[in-house]
């Protein structure tokens, strides 16, 4: 993978709200194909990283440089935490899932195929009419990531998106994450406090912590001495099970 | 009953056809207000809108205006409500959580617009009955001018709707999403905002307080109800504030009843029916799967 095209480079970058920073100095070369996991403690600035990566914080100094082609906003995907959507409010599978596809300019035809061909993805190819509101949690958060997949992005962005899963579910969603890195080529970046799964599933690893980002494969990252110097806690064995 | 509301379409068609004009426009623009859950601020922007007739009147019939032709007139009056329906429509979605909620904000829009309404014409009778009119909703006086631009903002929103459905339903529904995907959702509040606003003022001095805020939040509450989607919502909406317009009027005409009244009563059924079908229908549904579920166990199992 070392050998791939770069498609996020953050040169010296500083983010932050209202003049007051978040992030100083980042350095980091995120290269197409790979999956990384982002970790760190609430509040170190993952979530404001991934605001960058949309355009949504503007950097206040360095730069955010992103492929202007492989890294298109057409080719970015995001994946919440989890639907914000009100459950009072009608919607179906369908309807979702073609929300993903605002901004794209495609026909309704390839919309219908794109759609269809998402839901399967996620295994969720016979719901297409289904009330989004009678899936489970974790089906739902299937049908955010097939919202996601329709765009059929080149680097797909996830904010915790295992948050009020079960094991199972959690399990599911990794393993279909898993599927669409290694087959499909997509370039994965996992904000995640599940530092277990981190270690088993990604290639490499960012931790954010008191406003700076350690950065490099996930091996070398996701070391007991450096996550309890981030956490500044004893980490459990659990989470290099 | 029927025969008697065509013969009296020649005296009232302005009144009907501005009274479905409204419906329409009203019922879909109510689709943004419902899916966020933002029913209050219907109301709130419509007391903004009587306190800018309450302050039209009230400065055009001040003696340093005299000499001005224009300034008691009733379409000044329709201009400057609609200002204060847009300011207290931008006022609301300009609301930040983190310093203040929009409910807040709704909330102080309503209560600062129906307050100072009634005091600043409170020593003029005219000026009262006026605000009295509005409170009480009546479409009787309506004009042909009224018709025209009732219509063809209706046609303004609907065209826009069918050419940004999605983009709208997005930032209705996901808004982060939306930005993510490079929508900008601070115009298109902005924009929500504006056309909300300027819908609703217009309305209200043409049609009433409960006539305005009824078609609006109304008919898109009872397509939450029937519709599986916010997609089907932008069209059922506005068909279902149409019919009932319609309804309430030939109703209205028949009993002789205020028809401003009559097509939210109508509506206010509506939706009483469609919170029964769907519970009713959830029931059944839930039933239908209980039943397939206990087909498919096992014998041991059941």
């Amino acid at each position: 993978m070392t050998g791939a095209e770069v498609l996020v480079r953050a040169t010296d970058l500083v983010l932050g709200y209202a003049g007051v920073p978040v992030l100083r100095n980042v350095r980091l070369e995120i290269r197409a194909g790979e999956y990384w996991f982002f970790v760190g403690p609430n509040g170190a600035g993952k979530s404001t990283f991934v605001r960058a990566l949309f355009g949504l914080v503007t950097p206040s100094a360095g730069e955010l440089w992103i492929d202007p082609v492989r890294g298109a906003r057409q080719r970015r995907a995001f994946v919440p935490q989890r639907s914000v959507v009100d459950p009072s409010v009608p919607t179906t599978v369908r309807e979702q899932v073609a929300l993903g596809l605002v901004g794209l300019g495609i026909g309704r035809k390839e919309a219908g195929e794109r759609i269809v061909q998402a839901l399967e993805q996620v295994g969720l190819g016979g719901r297409l009419g289904d009330d989004f509101w009678t899936l489970s949690g974790g089906q739902r958060q299937r049908v955010m990531l097939a919202r996601a997949l329709v765009r059929r992005p080149t680097l797909l962005v996830l904010d915790e998106p295992e948050t009020g899963l079960d094991f199972a579910a959690e399990e599911r969603l990794l393993a279909l994450l898993d599927v669409i890195n290694r087959n499909h080529g997509v370039t994965t970046l996992y904000v995640s406090h599940d530092l277990a799964s981190a270690r088993r599933h990604a290639t490499h690893a960012a931790l954010f912590h008191g406003g700076t980002v350690e950065v490099g494969p996930a091996a070398a990252i996701l070391t007991r001495v450096r996550l309890e110097r981030a956490y500044g806690v004893a980490v459990s064995a659990a989470a290099f099970a | 009953m029927i025969a008697e509301f065509v013969a009296s379409w020649p005296l009232f068609h302005d009144a009907y056809l501005a009274g479905w004009s409204i419906a329409l426009l009203l019922a879909l623009l109510g689709v943004v207000v419902v899916t966020r859950d933002q029913i209050f601020f219907g109301a709130a922007v419509a007391q903004a809108s009587v306190l800018g007739i309450a302050v039209a009147i009230y400065v055009g019939g001040s003696p340093a205006l005299a000499r001005c032709a224009w300034c008691g007139d009733d379409w000044a009056h329709t201009l400057v409500g609609g200002l204060f329906a847009v300011a207290g429509a931008l006022a609301t979605a300009a609301a930040q959580p983190r310093r203040e909620t929009p409910e807040a904000i709704t909330g102080w829009v309503f209560l600062t617009g129906s307050c100072f309404a009634v005091l600043l014409l409170a020593h003029s009778p005219h000026g009262m009955d006026e605000i009295n009119r509005l409170l009480a909703s009546t479409i009787i006086g309506a004009g042909a001018v009224d018709v025209a631009v009732l219509a063809g903002l209706f046609m303004l929103a609907a065209v826009a709707t069918a050419l940004w459905s999605a983009p709208l339903r997005l930032v209705l529904m996901d808004p982060e999403m939306a930005s993510a995907v490079g929508v900008r959702v601070a115009v298109w509040n902005r924009a929500l905002a504006i056309g909300l606003g300027a819908a609703m003022g217009i309305a209200i001095h043409v049609s009433g307080v409960v006539f305005s805020f009824g078609l609006l939040v109304l008919p898109a509450l009872v397509t939450k109800q029937l519709c599986r989607e916010v997609g089907q919502m932008l069209w059922a909406s506005p068909l279902v504030g149409l019919a009932a317009a319609i309804a309430g009027f030939v109703v209205a005409n028949d009993r002789d009843l205020p028809p401003g009244q009559a097509v939210v009563a109508i509506l206010c059924a509506l939706l009483a029916a469609a919170w029964v079908a769907r519970r009713l229908g959830d029931r059944l549904q839930l039933r239908a799967r209980l039943r397939s579920t206990i087909c498919r166990m096992p014998p041991w199992r059941r």
